[in-house]
C-alpha cells in the first residue's frame, strides 16, 4: 500500500458513514422529521427523542439524520450532473477544437465572473426556491471545473504518439476518446467530483440558511440553524447539533479530497527531506590539527565524512575526503555523478541541506574549521573569504530581483558602512569585469531578460564580489552551450591570475580540466581515488579508475571507451574497493577489505592496494 | 504596455457579456415579471393593472430594444429605480456598497496578518508542534460553514459572554468606537476562511522558495538568515498568495450574504436579498452586474500588480 493511501481510509470511512446514515434514514425507526408537538417544544433529551425536540416539538436526531439525506442528495445530483456534462463538453472541446471549443470552454469563462453565491441568488429569484433550483445552480456552478480538467486531459492526450498512431490507423473520434482519454482523465474527475459534493454541501447549507434552498418543513441543516437562532438563549444545544453535524460532514469531505489528490498527484505526496534555514553545527568533537606540512594551504580538508539521514537509515555521501588548495592554485575535483563531488564542496559552504551533516574530518580555512564554526561566523566568510558558483545560473538567481542588486546585496552583506548607491556602482564595476557589455543597463536587468552565459557571468560577478581567498566552482559550465562553457572558463582562469585566489574546480570532464587545473583530485563513490598534479596524473594514471576515465575521453581517432557499470548507491557501498566490481584488475583481494590511501611519490596519492603491481605490467606492455 | 491594454480589453468584454446574460436571464425565463410582481398568495392580477405596470416597465416594447436602453442606461451609470419603493438603484448601491467592501477588507486585514506569518513559520518549522496544530486549525476553519462561525460568534460573545453586540451598524462617523466594535465579529467570521486559504497557501510556497537554488545562492553570499527569509523566501512565496488571496476576496463579494444576514450589517446584501424575495428585478440585475464588474476589476487589478511583483510575466 503507497503511503499516501493510508490517509486516505479514516476520511473516506467517515464519508461512507455519513452517506450510509443518510440512505438508510427511511430503515433506522426514527420518529418522522416533520411532525410537530407543540407540546414538547425545546424539550430536553427524553424516551425516543435521544436529543430533545426542536422549536416546534420535532424530533431533533431525527431532523439531523433526515437533513443529511436531503444536503447529500442535492449535493451528489448537481455533482453528478456537472461532471456528465463537464467532461462531454470537455472532451468535444478538446477533440474538434474551432467554434466547438470556443462554445464549450470559453463559454465558462462567463460562468466563473459569478461569485457563485451570487449566481445562485441570481437564479433563485428568477425560478424561486427549491430542491430543483438548488441542483440546477450548483450544477451550473461546477461545470467549469470538470469540463476544464477534461479539456487538459484531452489536448494532452491528442498529442501523444500512441493517440496520433490509432488516429492514423482510422480509429474513430468516439472510440479514441472512451479508450484512451477517459481512463487518464477518471482521477482527477474523481478529486473534481469530491471537490463539488463538499463545496456543495457548504453552499447548499448556506441558501437553505437563508431561506432560499430547501423549502420548509423539509429537514435541512441550514434551515434547522436558521430555527435554532431565534431560540438560541434557551437551547443552545439546538443550535450546536446541526452545526456540529455539517461541520463534521465537510471537514471529513474535505479531508477525503485532499487525501485522494495526494494519491493521484504523487508529488506532492512524497515527503520531501526537512527543511531549514539555519544549518545545524557539527557536534563538538576535538578537531584534527591542520597539517604543518603545508601551512600555506588556503583550504585544506581533512578526513571530511558527511552523512545523510535517509527513511532507509542514515548513508555517507562522501567519506573521509582529504585535500588541500593553495592561494593562485586551480584544484579540479572530478568524478561521475554520484561521486561525492558537490557534497564535498557544499559542506565547505556550509550549506548542506538538514538532513545532511558532517560527522568526522575538518576542513580549515584561514586557521578556522569551518564544520564547526558557529553559522554566525560562516555567514561571514560564505561570499566574503569563500565564494561559490553554482551549476545552473537560471535558477541560481533570484527571478524577481535585478541582477545588479543580487550583486550589490552580496556587497553590502560584507562591509558595514557601504550605501546601496556604492554597492550598485560597484555591481556596475564587477560586470563590466566579467565581461557583460553596457554594464550599467545590464545591471538592470532581470535574469530571465539574459542568455545562459550572461548569467553565467553574473553569478561569477557576485561570486568575485568581495575578493574572496577560495572560490568553488560547481560544474559552472555544464548548463552552457559548448562556446560559451570556454569562456567563461578563460574568465574564471584570469580572475585566479590577476587576484591570486585559489579555485576549486568541479567538473566531470576530463577535458576542462586538463585546461584549466594544475591539481586534480579523483572521486569516486564518495572516497578520493587518486590525486596528483596534472600532467603526472593524466600522464601516468595511477588507479584504474582513473585510466578509464582518461579512456573515456574522445581522442583523436581512437574510440572512446565507456566504463561499464555504474557508480554504486551510497546504501550499497561494498565492504572492500567501492570500484571493484567494474574494475578489470580487480582480484579477491580488492574485495576482502577497504583500500586504504597511500602515498605514491611526491603529492600524489592513490586508493588501490595493486596500484604498483598494475603499473608495473602496464611498463611491460609497453616495453 | 499593450499587454496591460490587452487585459483591460478582455475584463470589459465580459463585463458586457455578464450584462447581457443577466439581462437575458431575467426576459428570457417563462412568466411575466408584471404578472409575478402583483400577484400575492395566488390569486391572479388584476388585467388592467399588470397591463398599466408592462406598460411602466418598458416590457412591450421590442426586446431589442429594451436592450439597448438597459445597456446605454449602464454606461451612463443609469441602472433604474427600485420597483418597490421608486428609490434609485445606484443610489441604493453607492450607499451600501462601502460597508460591504469595509468588512471584506478587514477580513482581508486578519487573514494576511495572521496567515502570511503563521503560514511562513509552519513552513520553517515543518513537522513541528506548532506546523501540525495550525495546518489542523486550518483544515476546521476551512470546513465550518461561514454562517456556523458567525452564528457561533453570536452565541458565544453576544449571547453567553456579552462582551459585544449581537450585530448592527453605527456609521464610523457617528461613533467609532461603536462602529469597531460591530465590526469586529463579522470581520472575524469572514477572516475565518481566509486566513485558512492564507495560512495554506503560504505554507505551501515557502516551502517550494525554501528548496530553490536562489535561496542556496543567497545564503552562499553571506546573507543573514533574515534577509534570505525576507527577501529571497517570502518576496518571492507571494506571488501565488496573493493571487489567490484576491481569487477568494472576490467570491467573498457574493458571500458577504450570509455573515452580513447574521450579523444584521446593512451592506449590499440586504437590499440583494429583500429584491430576492420581491422580485424586483432593476435592484437584482444592478447589485449583481456591479458585484460582478468588481470581481472582474479584483482580477484585472491582481494581474496587474502580479506583474509587478514577478518580472517574467511582462514579458510572457
Amino acid at each position: 500500500m503507497r503511503p499516501g493511501t493510508k490517509r486516505l481510509w479514516v476520511p473516506a470511512g467517515l464519508v461512507a458513514l455519513i452517506v450510509l446514515l443518510a440512505l438508510l434514514a427511511p430503515l433506522l425507526g426514527l420518529p418522522d422529521p416533520v411532525r410537530q408537538d407543540v407540546a414538547q417544544r425545546l424539550a430536553g433529551p427524553m424516551p425516543g427523542s435521544p436529543l430533545g425536540r426542536d422549536e416546534f416539538g420535532r424530533d431533533v436526531l431525527s431532523r439531523l439524520i433526515w437533513g443529511a439525506r436531503s444536503s447529500l442528495a442535492v449535493a451528489f445530483a448537481s455533482a453528478s450532473i456537472a461532471c456528465l456534462f463537464g467532461t462531454i463538453l470537455g472532451l468535444l472541446g478538446g477533440w474538434f477544437r474551432g467554434l466547438g471549443e470556443f462554445l464549450a470552454v470559453r463559454s465558462m469563462d462567463i460562468v466563473l465572473c459569478f461569485p457563485p453565491v451570487l449566481l445562485a441568488l441570481l437564479v433563485v429569484t428568477l425560478l424561486g426556491p427549491g430542491a430543483g433550483t438548488l441542483i440546477m445552480v450548483l450544477s451550473v456552478l461546477y461545470l467549469p471545473g470538470f469540463v476544464r480538467v477534461t479539456y487538459a486531459e484531452v489536448l494532452s492526450a491528442r498529442s501523444h504518439d500512441y493517440v496520433e498512431a490509432v488516429r492514423a490507423l482510422g480509429a474513430s473520434a468516439g472510440r479514441i476518446l472512451t479508450r484512451t482519454v477517459l481512463p487518464n482523465v477518471a482521477g482527477p474527475i474523481l478529486v473534481q467530483f469530491s471537490l463539488a459534493v463538499a463545496s456543495a454541501v457548504v453552499l447548499e447549507s448556506g441558501l437553505s440558511f437563508l431561506g432560499l434552498g430547501v423549502v420548509p418543513p423539509a429537514p435541512s441543516w441550514g434551515l434547522m440553524i436558521r430555527g435554532a437562532r431565534a431560540t438560541m438563549a434557551q437551547a443552545p444545544l439546538l443550535l450546536l447539533w446541526p452545526c456540529l453535524a455539517l461541520t463534521l460532514t465537510i471537514l471529513a469531505m474535505n479531508l477525503l479530497c485532499d487525501a485522494l489528490r495526494d494519491a493521484m498527484d504523487p508529488r506532492t505526496a512524497t515527503a520531501r527531506p526537512r527543511l531549514r534555514l539555519l544549518d545545524r553545527v557539527l557536534p563538538g568533537l576535538v578537531p584534527p590539527a591542520p597539517n604543518a606540512e603545508a601551512p600555506e594551504a588556503v583550504l585544506e580538508v581533512g578526513g571530511l565524512t558527511v552523512e545523510i539521514a535517509t527513511p532507509r537509515g542514515p548513508i555517507r555521501p562522501v567519506e573521509d575526503v582529504s585535500f588541500a588548495v593553495h592561494a593562485g592554485e586551480t584544484l579540479a575535483i572530478v568524478g561521475e555523478s554520484g561521486s561525492g563531488k558537490s557534497v564535498t564542496a557544499t559542506s565547505v559552504m556550509g550549506l548542506l541541506p538538514p538532513a545532511a551533516r558532517p560527522v568526522a574530518g575538518a576542513a580549515w580555512l584561514e586557521g578556522r574549521d569551518l564544520l564547526r564554526l558557529p553559522e554566525p561566523e560562516l555567514r561571514r566568510l560564505r561570499g566574503g573569504a569563500m565564494a561559490m558558483v553554482f551549476q545552473d545560473p537560471m535558477s541560481s538567481l533570484n527571478p524577481v530581483h535585478r541582477v545588479g542588486d543580487q550583486i550589490a546585496e552580496a556587497i553590502r552583506a560584507h562591509r558595514r558602512g557601504v550605501t546601496q548607491a556604492q554597492a550598485w556602482s560597484r555591481a556596475v564595476d564587477l560586470l563590466r569585469r566579467v565581461g557583460i557589455a553596457d554594464p550599467e543597463r545590464r545591471a538592470r536587468a532581470y535574469p530571465h531578460e539574459m542568455s545562459g552565459g550572461m548569467r553565467q557571468r553574473v553569478m561569477i560577478a557576485m561570486a568575485v564580489a568581495n575578493e574572496p581567498k577560495l572560490l568553488i566552482a560547481d560544474e559552472p559550465t555544464t548548463a552552457l552551450d559548448v562556446t560559451v562553457q570556454a569562456q567563461i572558463l578563460d574568465l574564471l582562469a584570469e580572475l585566479r591570475r590577476e587576484t591570486g585566489m585559489a579555485l576549486i574546480f568541479i567538473t566531470h570532464s576530463l577535458g576542462v580540466v586538463a585546461e584549466i587545473a594544475d591539481r586534480v583530485v579523483v572521486m569516486y563513490a564518495g572516497q578520493v581515488v587518486e590525486q596528483g598534479s596534472v600532467p603526472e596524473v593524466f600522464g601516468a594514471p595511477l588507479h584504474p579508475y582513473t585510466r578509464a576515465l582518461l579512456a573515456a575521453v574522445p581522442d583523436g581517432d581512437a574510440a572512446p571507451a565507456g566504463i561499464p557499470g555504474v557508480v554504486p548507491q551510497p546504501h550499497a557501498f561494498p565492504v572492500g574497493c567501492r570500484f571493484a566490481a567494474r574494475c578489470p584488475h580487480a582480484r579477491p583481494a580488492c574485495e576482502a577489505a577497504p583500500p586504504a590511501l597511500e602515498g605514491a611519490g611526491e603529492g600524489r596519492t592513490v586508493r588501490c592496494i595493486r596500484w604498483a603491481e598494475i603499473g608495473a605490467e602496464k611498463a611491460e606492455a609497453v616495453a | 504596455m499593450g499587454w496591460a491594454a490587452r487585459r483591460i480589453g478582455v475584463s470589459l468584454l465580459l463585463v458586457w457579456v455578464v450584462a447581457s446574460i443577466v439581462f437575458l436571464a431575467i426576459h428570457l425565463v417563462p412568466g411575466d415579471p408584471a404578472e409575478l410582481l402583483l400577484s400575492s398568495g395566488g390569486v391572479a392580477p388584476d388585467p388592467g393593472a399588470v397591463a398599466e405596470l408592462r406598460d411602466r416597465l418598458g416590457l412591450n416594447l421590442p426586446l431589442a430594444q429594451q436592450y439597448v436602453s438597459f445597456l446605454s442606461g449602464v454606461v451612463r451609470g443609469d441602472l433604474g429605480t427600485s420597483l418597490v419603493d421608486e428609490y434609485p438603484v445606484l443610489d441604493e448601491i453607492l450607499l451600501r456598497l462601502p460597508r460591504t467592501l469595509e468588512l471584506i477588507a478587514a477580513g482581508a486585514l486578519i487573514a494576511v496578518l495572521v496567515g502570511i506569518p503563521a503560514g511562513t513559520l509552519a513552513a520553517l518549522r515543518r513537522g513541528s508542534a506548532f506546523d501540525r496544530i495550525a495546518s489542523g486549525l486550518a483544515a476546521l476553519l476551512l470546513a465550518v460553514p461561514v454562517f456556523v462561525v458567525g452564528t457561533l460568534l453570536v452565541l458565544v460573545f453576544a449571547q453567553i459572554l456579552r462582551w459585544m453586540p449581537a450585530g448592527g451598524y453605527v456609521p464610523l462617523a457617528e461613533d467609532p468606537w461603536r462602529h469597531l466594535t460591530l465590526l469586529a465579529l463579522p470581520a472575524l467570521a469572514i477572516g475565518k476562511g481566509l486566513v485558512a486559504v492564507v495560512f495554506r497557501m503560504t505554507r505551501a510556497s515557502v516551502l517550494d522558495a525554501l528548496s530553490r537554488d536562489f535561496v542556496r545562492t543567497a545564503r552562499a553570499k553571506g546573507l543573514s538568515p533574515s534577509r534570505v527569509l525576507m527577501r529571497h523566501v517570502v518576496r518571492n512565496a507571494l506571488i501565488p498568495v496573493l493571487t489567490v488571496l484576491a481569487l477568494h476576496m472576490g467570491t467573498l463579494l457574493g458571500g458577504t450574504v450570509l455573515v452580513e444576514y447574521v450579523f444584521n450589517w446593512p451592506g449590499l446584501s440586504t437590499p440583494l436579498l429583500r429584491a430576492v424575495e420581491a422580485r424586483d428585478y432593476p435592484m437584482v440585475v444592478g447589485i449583481v452586474l456591479t458585484i460582478s464588474a468588481l470581481f472582474v476589476l479584483l482580477n484585472l487589478v491582481m494581474d496587474l500588480v502580479y506583474a509587478a511583483l514577478d518580472p517574467r510575466i511582462r514579458h510572457a
